[in-house]
């Protein structure tokens, strides 16, 4: 089992496994129950749809990767910047955690329109309400995991001499990033919702702008060919953060 | 004050981060045009018009935003944060002035009602009169009052007829759970002879043989911005103009415009509503005073019926709100399709 774990192509394969059994799964039900294209066409026809326009199908993926990562990238940092800086200063977080708890509690698409009268058809109109999605969780998460550190390897740290700065790169952060990484797992499913539903405010060009035209043009295998692409967006964030969490928090499996 | 400048700023700050222009166009004046719905051949002119530079070559740096579901043409342009619009219809337009929004209605594209009323030759109704006890649907951004208005002109109360909000499927009508349904000319119109096989298979009920007529797709212009750039906004007529006429004759680089912008959507589908589009482009006064023009009568009857129907609590200033002397400072000959 040791080579499994250990050679990239064999993890390439054990996560392709399970979709290609599912795309087995899609043919085989339409096929077998005759169920009417209208509620779901075959798989070969959705990928053949996506195939014969394939560069506006890569250039949906990209616009709108760029619009998440964007959006996720500062949620993610405005996240982390808040729960240090909530951590240090208690008046602070009193302050601003109720107002950040508020903004959580109206629904982004109510933000969707003025978000375009504020940002115009940019990518940044996308880009914040991504950001608006991510940097909550993030700010959560974090927070509890600094909070959770034992205050006794504080106080040790401080009595060998170690300054604020080392207890914050040396032990509070690292202790932390697990959560962290919890929360920019579920962001990166976050970011990429909060993309698509930019892209419903009269953007030309992304998977939601796809998706959208599909749903009002009643073509059911553009629908589709939407939704995969729009997986494979949130899945390509998924997998990065991912990459990047074994590589920082390698002790992750020891635990 | 405080907002005109953090919205200088933070548009400035989304063009650099979104959009690095390469050498920005000298002397080009940058505006956008929002459009009523997503792309569609029901704007193929406009789209033509950029992809050929008409729009440059008068002067304007125009970029097309896609309309939608979520989205009032309306407000967007009178926040000023878009300049020009393809909003929903004169109808819209005198809401919008009403409300006091600072937009004028410089061009009318659809010079007729584009939607009727449908519904199935073979069916139960035959006529206006049929309709009582039954069910109807229609969008409930307008057309049903249109709908109010041809019953009331046949002595039928509103409330005999079940009129409902319609959604986006034709299905229910298809399928029979509704009895007449509304649908434009370009869009709907065709999907029904498609699923139903043919337009013999449908009885249709025009607005106008009742007396009433509801131009729409109107364009509009936010108010300070048409004032301060009246040459602007000859431009972008003149230039539409281009637009529009070059895809009546060539339709197919029409459709192809707009199938570069979305290329998902369904080819045969916009391929069918360009024609409907132009006819209702070219229909009435734009017959012989060339595309958008405002006919007057016919924005006064649309005005009239609304003021009668209560939609509008008081006349409007018809002249501030439908100004045609941008169209009319470009020749007829070149306004003519």
């Amino acid at each position: 089992m040791r080579w499994l774990r250990a050679s990239g192509l064999a993890a390439l394969a054990r996560a392709a496994l399970p979709l290609l059994l599912l795309a087995a799964l899609w043919e085989a039900a339409v096929a077998l129950l005759h169920i009417s294209p209208f509620y779901l066409p075959p798989l070969r026809q959705v990928l053949g749809a996506m195939l014969a326009l394939w560069p506006a199908y890569q250039e949906a993926f990209l616009v709108t990767l760029g619009e998440a990562v964007v959006g996720f990238l500062a949620g993610a940092l405005v996240g982390i910047a808040s729960a240090c800086a909530f951590h240090h200063a208690r008046w602070l977080r009193d302050m601003l955690f109720p107002l950040f708890v508020a903004s959580q509690t109206v629904p982004v698409i109510a933000f969707g329109a003025i978000v375009v009268l504020w940002f115009g058809n940019t990518l940044l109109a996308k880009a914040a309400i991504a950001f608006y999605l991510t940097f909550f969780p993030v700010t959560v998460n974090a927070l509890a995991g600094i909070e959770a550190v034992d205050p006794r390897q504080v106080a040790l740290l401080r009595s060998f001499g170690a300054s604020r700065r080392d207890i914050w790169w040396k032990l509070l952060l690292p202790s932390a990033l697990p959560r962290i990484f919890t929360a920019l797992r579920l962001s990166a499913g976050l970011a990429l919702a909060g993309a698509i539903v930019g892209e419903w405010f009269g953007a030309s060009i992304g998977v939601g702008a796809m998706l959208l035209a599909a749903l009002f043009n009643e073509q059911v295998v553009a629908m589709w060919a939407a939704i995969l692409a729009a997986a494979g967006v949130g899945g390509t964030i998924f997998a990065a953060v991912a990459l990047l969490e074994g590589r920082l928090v390698f002790w992750r499996d020891e635990l | 004050m405080m907002t005109m400048q953090r919205r200088t700023l933070l548009a400035a700050g989304a063009a650099a981060l979104a959009a690095p222009r390469l050498g920005a166009a000298q002397g080009l004046l940058k505006a956008t045009l929002r459009l009523k719905w997503l792309p569609q051949t029901q704007f193929a002119g406009f789209y033509l018009a950029l992809e050929r530079g008409y729009y440059r070559e008068a002067g304007l740096d125009l970029t097309i935003n896609p309309g939608g579901p979520n989205l009032l043409t309306e407000n967007l342009v009178a926040s000023g944060g878009e300049q020009f619009g393809v909003s929903g219809g004169t109808d819209s337009v005198f809401s919008a002035r009403e409300k006091g929004l600072p937009l004028v209605c410089v061009g009318v594209t659809h010079q007729v009602t584009p939607f009727v009323f449908a519904a199935k030759a073979d069916g139960p109704v035959k006529t206006l009169e049929d309709l009582r006890g039954r069910k109807a649907t229609a969008w409930f951004t307008g057309a049903h009052l249109v709908l109010f208005g041809m019953l009331a002109s046949r002595g039928i109360a509103k409330d005999a007829v079940s009129i409902s909000p319609q959604q986006v499927s034709v299905t229910p009508f298809v399928n029979g759970e509704v009895d007449v349904i509304a649908a434009t000319w370009y869009n709907e119109l065709n999907v029904l002879k498609a699923r139903l096989g043919g337009v013999e298979k449908l009885k249709l009920f025009v607005a106008e043989d009742y007396g009433i007529t509801v131009p729409r797709d109107t364009v509009i212009v936010n108010e300070p911005f048409a004032q301060a750039n009246p040459r602007a906004v000859e431009a972008f007529l003149r230039a539409s103009i281009r637009g529009w006429k070059a895809s009546k004759a060539e339709p197919a680089a029409a459709l192809e415009a707009v199938m570069k912008i979305a290329p998902t959507i369904d080819r045969a589908h916009q391929t069918a509503m360009l024609p409907e589009c132009l006819r209702l482009m070219t229909a009435g006064a734009a017959a012989q005073q060339g595309l958008f023009t405002i006919d007057t009568t016919a924005v006064k009857k649309a005005h009239d019926f609304f003021v009668e129907q209560k939609v509008l609590a008081a006349p409007i200033d018809l002249a501030a709100a439908y100004q045609g002397q941008y169209l009319a400072a470009i020749p007829l000959a070149e306004r003519l399709a």
